[in-house]
This record gives structure tokens, sequence and C-alpha cells, in this order.
């Protein structure tokens, strides 16, 4: 993904970045931070403090389990410098697979196994078709994008949808700890071990690395083809798992489901610092950051009555300036 | 994939051969596979050789050529992918509509629908030029950002039934729809306007190499702007073909069309990469594409099983377009 945007820019950007302390302030988890504490703010002001209630938190996190496990998986992609459009109709594409396994009567953890091999298989495709060919990963991906979500449709059928309620799986996806909903709290749990991965582990710093410069990566003895096939199929696996879930929530399937997912996510992981057209740059928590400040701003809207569609215009506009700001801090300049 | 392209810059004079011949190439092959699909659906079903058939494909071709060669321009010049096409398209019909509601000539309903297209890459342009930010990034948030506006200002528009753009929309011309014939006259003019007018090499060689371009006197900027407002434009006159014919439509409407573009666009032989391609390509890659529908519906498929076929064509076509420039780089 270098070669669109980078020209010849030193590894790692022009970050002052040797001191913690000035990065903690100033990086782009920092700024993201300081959003989502505006977000807070703001429904504290707009929304009054039922905004912090676990109620409304609950009703937040339902929404945004998915959107976290699946970003925090593909946010590897991200870093090793391969984005995976092919998310949004992975997440589809896996709720009903997931769903036409239980209606056929299969066990709970055959109908999840089988379903999270078949995703893999298609990351597996991506991966050929990017690492092995040198296939753009955009246009790659947003193939995979289209086919899968045909194969989605057909899958569907007629009725648009597959009906698989399983008592127990609905019963354990929707169930509430604290007060909130379990999976939100482990979809957190999943965004902050990825973190961990990224920036403490040496797997982590290998993929930023590939992603941040591939030439030097490989001269540092890093296989750059290992490191990308590896992201694309976590990046795979996470939409599956997102999948699967997906089904549990809901009790069901539609040919529709996750469509347009890859756009939500990618729009918020880079408002939460990460970029989708140079590897290397962002971070779980970031990315989980700006998720749940996207989730903030269209919950304040609901509460407050204003219309759904300004999400997008607001997501729009946050994209602009947060792309605009990584770009001051040191990014790619166009051109 | 930097290391490709870093090797790109330096083309040799047996690579420059190589791209002619690839061109033609593309072409051949695209050829020989649209043939294919089209004797073996005939073969299956002689029916298939009809009018009905010819015209289905046709009205097809006309919005997604038109797009594609807005498409072609931004990709050709190193500007990847307009991704706020969508928007562009739907914001464009939508003036088409209002303005023929008001009873204007068609013409000024053409000119206006097109500077509309003109003014929305303008806006883009402004962005990525101004704040030197990636377009792939800016016409993501920008076509986010027009199609929620969109949403809050109508929720469905058609043109007037019975007025002349309404008319051009139905009207057939030597057996063909009279929306396909500005379509093969745009892409044969813009495929020879790229290749054989100042402006349009200047546009492929920011595309192929921005540093060399710059070092040779193109100014970036002025490339940036005049792309992006010819790619606009084209986008406003595909909403002239698409708000004639498409009856009534929403904001949604223009979605599935993108990936057909963006698609065509690659098959075409014009990458992504910018620097290359070939526009005339375009009529048979848009052909082929536009095919697809038509043949499956004759095989007894479903229409879902159209979009597993466009991305695993698309899919295939990346990969073989990655293979060539990986080793022609080598």
């Amino acid at each position: 993904m270098t070669d669109i945007a980078a020209d010849k820019r030193p590894a790692g950007g022009g970050v002052i970045a040797h001191h913690p302390l000035r990065e903690m302030l100033t990086g782009s988890v920092a700024s993201i931070g300081f959003t989502f504490i505006v977000v807070i703010v703001a429904g504290l002001l707009l929304v009054g403090p039922k905004f912090v209630s676990a109620g409304n938190i609950s009703i937040m996190g339902a929404f945004v389990i998915v959107p976290l496990i699946v970003g925090a998986f593909s946010g590897f992609a991200l870093l090793a410098g391969v984005v995976d459009l092919s998310i949004g109709s992975m997440v589809g594409i896996s709720s009903a697979l997931f769903a036409l396994f239980i209606t056929m009567g299969w066990p709970l953890w055959a109908a999840g196994a089988v379903t999270l091999l078949i995703c893999l298989g298609f990351g597996a495709i991506n991966a050929v078709a990017i690492v092995g060919f040198g296939a753009d990963a955009i246009a790659a991906t947003l193939g995979m994008l289209t086919a899968l979500r045909g194969i989605t449709w057909v899958l569907a059928g007629n009725e648009k949808a597959i009906f698989a309620f399983d008592m127990n799986f609905f019963g354990l996806v929707n169930q509430s700890v604290f007060g909130l909903p379990l999976f939100f709290l482990l979809a957190i749990l999943v965004s902050l071990i990825a973190a961990l991965v990224a920036t403490k582990t040496r797997v982590g710093r290998h993929v930023r690395a590939v992603g941040g410069d591939e030439l030097a990566a490989a001269r540092a003895g890093i296989s750059v083809k290992r490191v990308r096939t590896a992201a694309l199929l976590l990046s795979a696996f996470g939409a599956g798992i997102g999948g699967i879930i997906y089904e549990g929530q809901l009790g069901s399937a539609a040919g529709a489901t996750g469509f347009g997912l890859e756009f939500q996510v990618y729009a918020a992981l880079m408002i939460g610092g990460y970029s989708i057209l140079r590897g290397g740059v962002g971070n779980p928590l970031g990315g989980a950051l700006g998720l749940l400040a996207v989730a903030g701003v269209s919950n304040i809207l609901d509460n407050t009555g204003v219309s759904p569609y300004f999400v997008n215009i607001i997501v729009g506009l946050l994209l602009l300036a947060a792309v605009l700001l990584d770009r001051l801090r040191g990014g790619d300049a166009f051109e | 994939m930097s290391l490709d392209r870093a090797m790109d810059r330096t083309p040799s004079r047996a690579l420059l051969l190589g791209v002619r011949l690839h061109g033609w190439g593309t072409g051949l092959t695209l050829l020989a596979v649209w043939l294919l699909l089209i004797a073996a659906t005939g073969f299956y079903r002689p029916d298939f050789f009809t009018h009905q058939t010819v015209l289905a494909i046709a009205f097809t071709m006309s919005i997604v050529g038109v797009m594609a060669i807005g498409q072609g321009i931004v990709a050709n010049s190193g500007g990847f992918i307009d991704l706020s096409q969508p928007a562009g398209l739907i914001l464009s019909s939508l003036v088409a509509v209002r303005l023929s509601e008001t009873g204007l000539p068609f013409v000024l309903v053409v000119v206006g629908t097109v500077l509309t297209g003109m003014v929305w890459g303008g806006v883009n342009a402004t962005i990525i030029v101004l704040a030197k930010l990636n377009p792939v990034i800016v016409t993501l948030a920008t076509n986010f950002i027009g199609l929620a506006t969109l949403y809050l200002v109508f929720q469905l528009a058609q043109v007037p039934i019975g007025s002349a753009i309404y008319d051009f929309g139905r009207a057939n011309l030597l057996g063909l729809p009279a929306i396909w014939w500005p379509m093969l006259a745009l892409v044969l003019l813009v495929g020879l306007l790229m290749r054989s007018t100042r402006y349009g090499r200047r546009i492929t060689a920011v595309g192929g190499n921005r540093a060399a371009a710059a070092a040779r006197g193109i100014s970036l900027k002025k490339t940036r702007f005049g792309t992006f407002i010819a790619a606009g434009g084209f986008v406003g006159f595909a909403a002239i073909l698409f708000a004639s014919s498409a009856g009534p439509f929403n904001p949604g409407s223009a979605n599935t069309l993108q990936l057909n573009i963006i698609a065509a666009v690659i098959l075409a032989g014009i990458s992504l990469r910018g620097g290359q391609g070939n526009f005339w390509m375009l009529l048979l890659s848009v052909g082929f594409l536009s095919t697809i529908p038509t043949s499956l519906v004759f095989f007894g498929l479903s229409s879902d099983t159209q979009t597993i076929f466009q991305g695993a064509i698309l899919i295939i076509a990346v990969a073989i377009d990655g293979y060539r420039i990986r080793r022609g780089a080598r």
C-alpha cells in the first residue's frame, strides 16, 4: 500500500518519537483520546447524566461489539500495510454460514469452527492474490467484498435471511455482567490484548516494521510475505468471529448483514490514528477509542432526535480532520 | 510493493514496448473472453441473440462507461481511485431532475448537470490539493458526507414524465439506446485526446512519475485540479444518462455501480498505480462486464450470482495486473 502514498520518506515519519512523555501527549492515541473525552462531555451536556448510565452504555456497547472485534483484528492488516476491504462482506458470509449450519442441526462448536475455517480460506485467497501475485490490496479485497456479498445473497435465498435462533447462544451473546453486555467487555479486552501485542511484542514490532518500510524490514530478516499473509488471515478470522457474534445477537443472518461495515470500521480506525494507505501507523487502543467515539456521536444524535444521517457527515468530517492531523504530525503529504 | 514502484520509475525502452504490446494484449484477451461469454450463452440459449439482449447490455454500458472514463482519468493521473463518484452522480442527477422540473430546455439541463459534477470534482480537488491529503481518503470522506447530506435533502426523485430528458432516456437510435451513443463518442474522444494531446500526455506523465513530471515543469496542482474537475464532468454527464433512464432513484441508488466502474477500469488495463492505460479498452471491459448480468439470467442463475462473478473477475484481474507489474519491474 505504501506504493500509492509514500515517496521516499524515512521510516517512522518525522515524529519526534523518542521521548515517551511527549509521544503520549502528541501522538495519535492522545488526539483520539482527546476526541473521545470531547464526545463524552458533549454527551453529558446534550443528553445529560443519562448518557453515562449503565443502560445507555449497554445500548452503545451492544452496537460496537462487532466493530470493535473486527477492528482489532483487521487493524493488524492495516499495520502490515495491506488494507482488507472485504471485512464487511466477510462478516456477512460468516453470519450466513453459521446460521445455515445451525439450521442443519450442527452443534454450535462445529458450526463455529467450520465457519471460521471457511473465512480463513477466503482470507487465504486474498493473501494469494495480494502477497503471492502482488495484486493491489484495495482492488483485490474490493473484488472479494463483492464476491462474498454475492455468495451471502445466494445463501440467504429468496427470504433474504436465514433464521437460526439458538436459545443457548443467544443467551450467551446477550448476557450482561455488572450491568454491561458481557461481549462488550470481552471486545474491550480483545482490543487491549491487540494493543499489547502490537506495541509490546516482537510479533507486533515485525508487523509494524513490514508496514512501515518493507525493504528495511526485509533487510532486517523479517519475512514480509509471511507477515502480510498472517495479517490477512487474522483479518479474515476476526471478521469471521464478528459474523458469528452478529448472528448470536440477532438470532438470524440477513443477506445484507455487515453491508458497508468496512467503511464504518476503517473510517473510525483512521479517526483513531490508523492509515489505510500506509502501514506501520496506528494502535489498536486508538482504533478502539475511534470506534467508541463514533458510537458515542451516533448515540448522542439518537438521544437528541437528530437525523441519523448526520452521523455520516460527522464521521466524514472527523476523518478528514484526523488524516490532516496525521499529515501535520509528519505523515505523508500527497504531492 | 514500494520496491516495484521504485523500479517502475525508470522504465527501459524494452519495457515501454512491452507496455504498448500489453495494451493490445489486454484488448485481445478482453475481446476473446467477451466473445466466449456471448457464444456460450447463445449456444446454451439461442434466444439470447435478440434485440432485447442488445438493448439491455447497451443500457448498462452507457452509465458505467461514462463514469469509467472519469475513474480512468483519476487513476491514470496517479489519483488512484475516486470513491466519491456515487455521491457526485446522485447530486448531479438531483440537479438534473430539479432543472428539468422548471421546464428549462434540454441543453441547459445538460450544461447545468455537467457543471454540478465539475463543481463536485472541484471540491474534492480543493481538499486534496490544499490539505495535501490522499485522494482515496478524501473521496471516501466526501462520499460519506455527500450521500448523508443528500439523504437529508431528498428521499426519492425522478425526472418529470414526458420531459425532453425523460424521452431521451427511452429513445432508440440505429437500434441502440440513445444514451449509448454519447458514451461511445466520449470513450473514443477521450482515448484520442489522452494519447495525442499535450494535456493527456501530461496527465499520464504525472501518474507515471510525479517527481519526473514536476521536474519537467508540469504543475502537479493544476493537473490534479484538472483531472478531478474533468472526472467530475464525466460523472455529471453520466448523471444525465442515469436520471433520464433510471426511473425513480434515491441517494443509495448509485452504490452498486461503484464496483463495476472500478472493475471496468482495471480490466481495461488502466493501472490503479497510474501512468498507463488505453481508454479505448474501456469499450471492451465495460461491454464484457455489462454482458455478465444478462448472460447469467439466460443461464437461469439468479441476479445475485452476478456479483460473485464480478468479484472473482476483479480479484483475478488485479492479480494479473500485479503480477505483470512485478515481472515488468524485474
